[in-house]
């Protein structure tokens, strides 16, 4: 039990747990919402990734926690197949996740976490997005094998039913209003409101969390500078949500779930959403303890616990580590590694038009591409900066102290 | 219509119903849980248990009153009842016409007072028809004018027939009447006997009324009238302070502590305490007459209390010390003060886990946390004492344990030394005090600022000792006296102790040894060196009587051994088992081996030559004495203690200890290069001038040089606020203490602090620091009880603020005695003295009661003003029991200190500081009668009335009772005008265990004085005086009404006694007295060591009109 404990709390350590995440992700998009092949390109693609990330491991022994877990992910998902949509097979994988969950609350440091008045609402939230992704992803499927068969969507089909508004509409849902105000009231008797003491001015607690919905945002800031964590970056999320009905020129999928009319649409969706943004949000309410250092769900939350933390610029990385010259005064010169590497990096739009995207550039007009383009290079950002800081304990790329501009 | 063709349901409304039916159960259980959980709580088990306790109570009370004599007399009572009524039957006859006869007369007296009133309304409506006819001039004037006459004469007539019948009547009721007296008296006596069980039975009603209860505090109904109800109280001044707002208080405790302000519910305990001091106060006829016969009830009901089969539980029983604390009569009414201003807490929790209720050792909490609280507690928890005790982790101020309530106290009290029943929280603050707790750690408090420092000076220790003693001494000064206040620095757990690795161990030991020679080698090095001439010889037999007779007991002790209470055998004498008085100077055994005879001679013939600031006083020794005494404190040695092998300093340690200091402000090289060039004796300067700030000497003693250095403790002025996460427990749960036994650490405050004081390098068990950063709170070798001390101290001082009009000893008056009590207590008095009926630590040490010193306590009231100052300055100003053999030393106070202690005393006495009463001459005839008094109660017996002077009185012969007594001829000058009678009338009030008889003993009847003239101015025995004094008065009914009256006597005594006073006493000011205090030392600063050290601050200005004795550097202005 300890052993197993030991691998989910080295599983769950924030580089490690994001890239399982990313590649299983994208190998659910592949194999089995895409019925993709192993024996292709592409599948001997995810295996040649997992062989790296068990070679790796000799070296690094998280990564070969993670491999070894990678390749559990794939083995169980390649056996299952297209059979990961079937109803039965959805609840099994349920009724696993919360046994798992439930085994987890016998842990004592776990169950602080999770079992304190404010997180358990966020430990149902994540059962619930995953129950929703799930059914509308298994929906989607359904209705491509539909539509590849050549016959119609379920909703066409189910649209020609007439039903009663009463009873088949009123009474279900009176039904569910009954049920769902029983689980309110043995959830207010049974979990007590979180009050805590006064406010103390002098006395801030260790780790000062904000609440869940902005604790993603809070996470972001361990990466990016607050000026981009706090102000850009969120601006950015919610005018790109905004612009997205603009972008998206998809006809396809209007009333009815299909993942292969809107691959592109949907994947990265659902990456921004549930491999970025709520991957943030659930370690930063589960993986997060005092001073912001990383603790497994299972780990004492012990507030001596010290990190060197040795982060280091770009160009620092650069003038002063590879080339041994003392950094220049001027910051055009000091940044301009950093500079030229983000310049290229935004010049990847207007590349990627001209190359792999022009598909897209073309059928979706120069504006609309750009802004799309540029919405996703910046959301992109965010797992290739975590990443480089993972790799290289890199802070920043640029780093303009004197006008307060840092990326 | 076209007939619908059946659409298909989505859903089989069969099973949709049962679901239906099933959720709608369900919602209706869990609605009844929700109302249960509401409606279900502890507080309310607590109180209806309560009730049932009540009503056991009662029940008892009620047998007990029911006893054999009330049923006894209640039957007699009925009898007489009988007989009264039966001979009531005998004359029924009579009685019935009476009866008939009065009812006759009612009826006619009835009627007569309404055709009275009848007429007497016709009569005043004519006269206004009388009255408009006139006034209107009309015609019928004379017509109405005759009816007028006519209806005032009927009127008048009415009247005297009124009187008339109810005269009879009057006389017809008296008649029926007398038959009924005797019954209605013994009606009334049966209702007096029963009153008490007709109070109670009410009680037991309003108690125990079960259905009527269930009804008003069932569960929808329970908002109109409910019996069960929390109950608080709110207290606006005494506010809580939430960091942005201040809130009122709002306790609740006494929604479950029922009975807490409630006499009748003690512990079995508290009854018999109380039982006793009632019944004390019974036989020592200090009751007042009319509140007797409730007194001894009370008594027996408290009797009834102990001898019940079980004592009430917690938390249904009364407070202890209802008077003191909670009781309405109390200077902390519960209305007034609530509970958690002295007991802390969360106010407003009304469950026994949130409230903050905090467990007083291991094994209680781990009663309490024995089961768990089900989901749904019910009374079969709390029966088996299951509380559902839990920790609440965000409750800043949770209870003190129980035993340190007491640190409640400080928050208003800490204006004050003596607190009033406060006996724990007096100890403890006496002891931190002496300790000197204050001298390290910064206490912004009044109690503990202005305090002289608590170690001795050692600016001129090579005077008095040898280094090779000094480093034995500082390496562990327990070894060499076991009572001694020094603790200890070195050679502690962290350095030594089990949980340090055998290597570092050893590099520790050579690293305190160096640092030990090297603070030893400073001292020595910066130390005066007077030259002390030595004394002639003198004889140590005569000296030990000395040292035991004059009172340097009161402040030394002089044994190393007691014998042991339990055992019988001869054990390490410890601390706490002489009074705290008695350590204000250090324990005399081994004298002889720290210091030379030379120093001593000179030392206690005039300790203030040697240091300036002494607190030891000068006793006025001749030469003789000084050497008798000399001899007798050089034959206290302890040789083995100087054979006990010195380990030197290795060069090595002392180098790097060096310069682990000089990399703080250089380089290694240059650090190596600067000790290379450095010999071996400068090095150790340095590193014990480094050591010396390191460990903090100078707070506790005057070193020069370091004068003005902040105290280097953690500041302690708010310690009882600090929340528990700022407290460092480092790894240990659980530790072998040093006295041998296994002390747990419970998770909270008041354990960490206690367990700190007691072995205070603990919390580094385990822990890699480097040397210079270990924990450095040297060990006091505190007893369990006075480590419970200290931590109350700590734990009650909290930054909570309470109102001015609520603070303790606030005005003017207290104030001024508080400063006196301050002096008291820094200066010892209380080592010979009774001040306020505590102290006279030499008590035990002086064989006859007779030659103790006074006891202060009604010296307020006592002593003139003047005369007082003049005897604290000088005592050899009047000696008024030259029998004592123990003397007043001169303690030099400045005119500050004397002027405080002189406001103070007259503050106590509540009267004004000076008087001219001193100046009058009382009248001729007073004085005559009151020499005549004087000479009847034979005063002269014990009291002389010659007159002398008063530095130099004759040595009475002491094996003479009648000389123990003072000379009158000093009371003029001495005692207060109308204190003298007060004394003469009561004097076993004031001082108990005084030779001066009770020559007017109190009246039990009626609280006065009974006079032993009355009778015995008859008696041939006075004839003399009683025609002496009959010129006097106006007849022999005076006289003997002024021999019985005890207030004119006591007056004329003191006339007479002021008639015979002398007027002129030698003033202080001829002698030398202490230092004032704006002296800067004289001495050139010492200069610094040129290693790069931090530039000192400068020399402090003195204070104006600062103490006499030596000032800590926590000082601060107030």
């Amino acid at each position: 039990m300890t052993f197993l404990k030991n691998f989910v709390n080295v599983l769950s350590v924030a580089s490690i747990s994001f890239i399982l995440l990313s590649a299983v992700f994208a190998f659910v998009v592949y194999f089995n919402l895409l019925d993709g092949r192993i024996k292709s390109k592409g599948g001997i693609g995810f295996i040649v990734f997992g062989a790296v990330l068990i070679v790796a491991g000799l070296f690094v022994t998280p990564l070969l926690y993670c491999g070894i877990a990678y390749f559990i992910c794939l083995w169980g998902l390649v056996k299952m197949g297209s059979r990961l949509w079937e109803l039965k097979v959805g609840l099994w994988l349920l009724i696993g996740g919360a046994f798992a969950f439930a085994l987890s609350l016998l842990d004592p440091n776990f169950y602080l976490i999770a079992a304190k008045p404010d997180n358990v609402p966020i430990g149902a939230m994540i059962f619930l997005l995953g129950i929703f992704t799930w059914i509308a992803l298994r929906k989607a499927y359904i209705n491509d094998k539909q539509i590849a068969l050549g016959g119609m969507t379920f909703e066409k089909t189910e649209s020609n039913e007439k039903l009663f508004v009463w009873p088949d509409l009123v009474y279900t849902e009176m039904l569910c209003m009954i049920v769902l105000t029983i689980i309110m009231i043995v959830w207010s008797v049974g979990l007590r409101a979180p009050l805590e003491e006064a406010a103390n001015p002098t006395s801030s607690p260790n780790p000062a969390k904000a609440p869940w919905y902005f604790l993603g945002l809070q996470e972001m800031l361990v990466y990016f500078d607050p000026w981009l964590a706090g102000v850009v970056l969120p601006t950015l999320i919610i005018v790109g949500l905004m612009a997205i009905p603009y972008i998206d020129t998809n006809p396809k999928g209007n009333g009815y779930y299909s993942f292969r009319e809107r691959k592109w649409e949907i994947g990265v969706f659902l990456y921004g959403f549930i491999v970025l943004w709520s991957f943030l949000i659930i370690t930063g309410t589960f993986l997060r303890g005092p001073n912001w250092n990383f603790f497994g769900p299972y780990e004492y939350w012990d507030p001596n616990k010290l990190e060197p933390l040795v982060n280091i610029d770009l160009s620092e990385l650069i003038w002063v580590k590879a080339l041994a010259m003392p950094l220049p005064k001027l910051w055009i010169i000091r940044e301009s590694f950093g500079l030229i590497l983000v310049i290229l990096y935004l010049g990847l739009a207007p590349a990627m038009a001209k190359g792999p995207f022009r598909r897209f550039y073309l059928k979706m007009g120069g504006p609309r591409y750009y802004v799309g383009a540029y919405l996703f290079l910046t959301m992109l950002s965010l797992p290739i900066k975590m990443v480089l800081r993972w790799l290289f304990n890199l802070k920043y790329i640029v780093h303009i102290q004197e006008i307060f501009f840092n990326i | 219509m076209k007939p619908q063709e059946p659409i298909p349901h989505n859903y089989e409304m069969r099973k949709l119903n049962l679901i239906f039916a099933l959720t709608s159960l369900g919602l209706l259980l869990v609605t009844g849980i929700m109302v249960g959980y509401d409606y279900v709580r502890g507080w309310k088990w607590f109180q209806l248990e309560f009730n049932r306790i009540q009503e056991e109570r009662i029940e008892q009370e009620l047998k007990a009153k029911n006893d054999a004599t009330t049923r006894g007399r209640l039957a007699e009572i009925d009898r007489g009842t009988r007989a009264a009524q039966v001979e009531i039957a005998k004359n029924r006859d009579a009685y019935l016409d009476a009866q008939k006869v009065l009812d006759e007369w009612e009826g006619k007296h009835y009627a007569a007072d309404q055709d009275y009133r009848f007429a007497k309304a016709t009569l005043d409506a004519q006269r206004y028809v009388y009255e408009a006819s006139v006034v209107q001039h009309r015609s019928d004037q004379k017509e109405q004018q005759g009816k007028f006459d006519e209806l005032t004469a009927r009127v008048h007539n009415l009247n005297l027939r009124l009187q008339q019948a109810t005269r009879d009547r009057d006389a017809a009721r008296a008649r029926v009447d007398k038959f009924l007296t005797r019954i209605k008296e013994l009606e009334d006596k049966k209702k007096a006997l029963t009153a008490d069980a007709e109070l109670l039975n009410k009680q037991l009603e309003a108690v125990s009324a079960r259905s009527k209860r269930m009804v008003l505090n069932a569960p929808m109904l329970d908002f109109i009238n409910p019996t069960l109800k929390i109950d608080q109280v709110v207290l606006n001044d005494l506010f809580i302070d939430m960091n942005y707002m201040v809130v009122p208080r709002v306790d609740r405790c006494m929604t479950c502590h029922r009975a807490i302000d409630r006499p009748g519910f003690e512990s079995k305990k508290e009854a018999e305490r109380l039982a006793g001091e009632l019944q004390r106060e019974l036989d020592a006829n200090r009751i007042q007459p009319s509140k007797r016969a409730e007194t001894e009830e009370k008594v027996a009901s408290l009797r009834r209390l102990v001898d019940a089969p079980r004592d009430i539980p917690n938390p249904f029983r009364t407070h202890p010390k209802l008077d003191v604390f909670v009781g309405s009569a109390s200077p902390h009414p519960i209305l007034e003060y609530g509970c958690t201003v002295c007991h802390r807490g969360q106010d407003r929790a009304t469950e026994f886990g949130r409230a903050g209720h905090t467990p007083m050792s291991l094994r209680m909490e781990r009663r309490w946390q024995k089961v768990k609280f089900p989901l749904f507690p019910g009374s079969w928890d709390y029966k088996q004492r299951n509380w559902g005790y839990e920790v609440n982790p965000f409750l800043e101020t949770p209870m003190y344990p129980r035993q340190y309530t007491e640190a409640g106290c400080l928050k208003c009290h800490a204006g004050q030394v003596d607190v009033r029943e406060g006996e724990k929280i007096n100890k403890a603050t006496h002891m931190v005090e002496l300790y000197g707790c204050h001298a390290c750690h910064k206490i912004s408090n009044w109690r503990f600022t202005g305090l002289q420092k608590p170690g001795p000076s050692l600016e001129g220790i090579a005077e008095k000792t040898t280094p090779a003693w000094a480093v034995r001494w500082i390496s562990n000064p327990n070894h060499f006296r076991p009572t001694t206040r020094m603790p200890s620095f070195f050679y502690q757990r962290n350095m030594i102790g089990p949980a340090v690795p055998a290597r570092e161990r050893e590099q520790n030991v050579r690293y305190q040894d160096a640092e030990i020679h090297s603070i030893v080698t400073y001292l020595f090095d910066r130390s005066t060196r007077r030259q002390w001439n030595a004394g002639p010889q003198g004889d140590a037999g005569r000296g030990k009587q000395l040292v035991e007779s004059i009172g340097c007991m009161g402040c030394h002790i002089a044994q190393d051994t007691v014998k042991d209470a339990k055992s019988g055998a001869m054990r390490v004498a410890r601390r706490d088992d002489f009074p705290l008085e008695r350590h204000f100077g250090f324990n005399l055994t081994g004298v002889g081996t720290k210091t030379n005879p030379a120093w001593i001679f000179n030392w206690v013939k005039n300790p203030k030559a040697y240091d300036k600031l002494a607190p030891m006083p000068s006793l006025r020794l001749s030469d003789s004495e000084a050497a008798d005494i000399t001899a007798y404190l050089m034959t206290l040695q302890k040789p083995k203690f100087m054979e006990e092998p010195l380990r030197a300093p290795t060069a090595s340690a002392v180098r790097e200890l060096a310069k682990s200091y000089l990399i703080g402000t250089m380089t290694d090289n240059e650090a190596d290069a600067k000790l290379r060039a450095m010999p071996v004796r400068e090095q150790m300067l340095y590193l014990g001038q480094r050591s010396i700030e390191k460990y903090g000497c100078y707070s506790c003693h005057d070193i020069k040089g370091f004068d003005g250095l902040k105290p280097i403790g953690t500041e302690l002025t708010i310690e009882g606020s600090k929340t528990l996460h700022l407290f460092d427990f480092g790894f240990v749960h659980e530790y072998q203490h040093e006295e041998g036994h296994k002390e747990h650490i419970l998770h909270n405050v008041p354990s960490w602090i206690y367990n700190k004081v007691r072995s205070p390098r603990v919390y580094d068990d385990e822990r890699t620091k480097p040397y210079n950063d270990k924990l450095k709170m040297p060990n006091f070798h505190l007893s369990e009880e006075e480590g419970r001390l200290v931590t109350m101290v700590v734990l009650g001082l909290t930054k909570e603020k309470v109102a001015a009009n609520r603070l303790a000893a606030n005005d003017a008056r207290m104030r001024a005695i508080e400063e006196e009590r301050k002096i008291i207590s820094q200066r010892n008095c209380r080592a010979c003295h009774v001040v306020n009926h505590t102290g006279r630590a030499i008590a035990p040490m002086i064989a006859d009661s007779n030659f103790l010193p006074p006891d202060l306590t009604p010296q307020g009231g006592r002593a003139q003003s003047p005369w007082l100052f003049n005897f604290l300055k000088d005592p050899t100003v009047m000696k008024i029991r030259p029998w004592l053999s123990v003397r007043m030393p001169t303690f030099g106070f400045n005119d500050h200190d004397a002027a405080t202690l002189v406001a103070g005393f007259a503050a106590e006495g509540n009267g004004p500081q000076f008087d001219t009463h001193r100046f009058e001459t009382p009248a001729q005839q007073n004085v005559a009668v009151g020499r005549e008094v004087f000479a009847m109660l034979r005063c002269a017996q014990c009291h002389s009335v010659a007159p002398v002077d008063p530095a130099n009185p004759p040595v009475p012969n002491v094996a003479d009772a009648q000389s123990l007594a003072p000379n009158l001829t000093l009371s003029k000058l001495r005692l207060r005008h109308e204190w003298i009678a007060d004394w003469i009338r009561r004097p076993g009030e004031m001082i108990p265990d005084t030779r001066m008889p009770a020559n007017f003993p109190r009246d039990p009847e009626t609280g006065g004085f009974r006079s032993p003239l009355a009778a015995a101015i008859d008696t041939p025995a006075f004839a003399a005086q009683k025609a002496a004094l009959l010129p006097y008065f106006e007849s022999e009914e005076a006289l003997r009404k002024t021999m019985g009256d005890a207030v004119a006597l006591t007056n004329y005594l003191r006339d007479y006694i002021w008639s015979i006073g002398i007027n002129q006493m030698r003033n202080a000011g001829t002698t030398p007295e202490g230092p004032a205090p704006q002296q800067q030392p004289t001495s050139p600063p010492v200069p610094a060591l040129q290693t790069g050290e931090v530039e000192r601050r400068p020399l402090r200005a003195p204070d104006v009109g600062g103490r006499s004795g030596r000032r800590s550097t926590t000082q601060t202005r107030r």
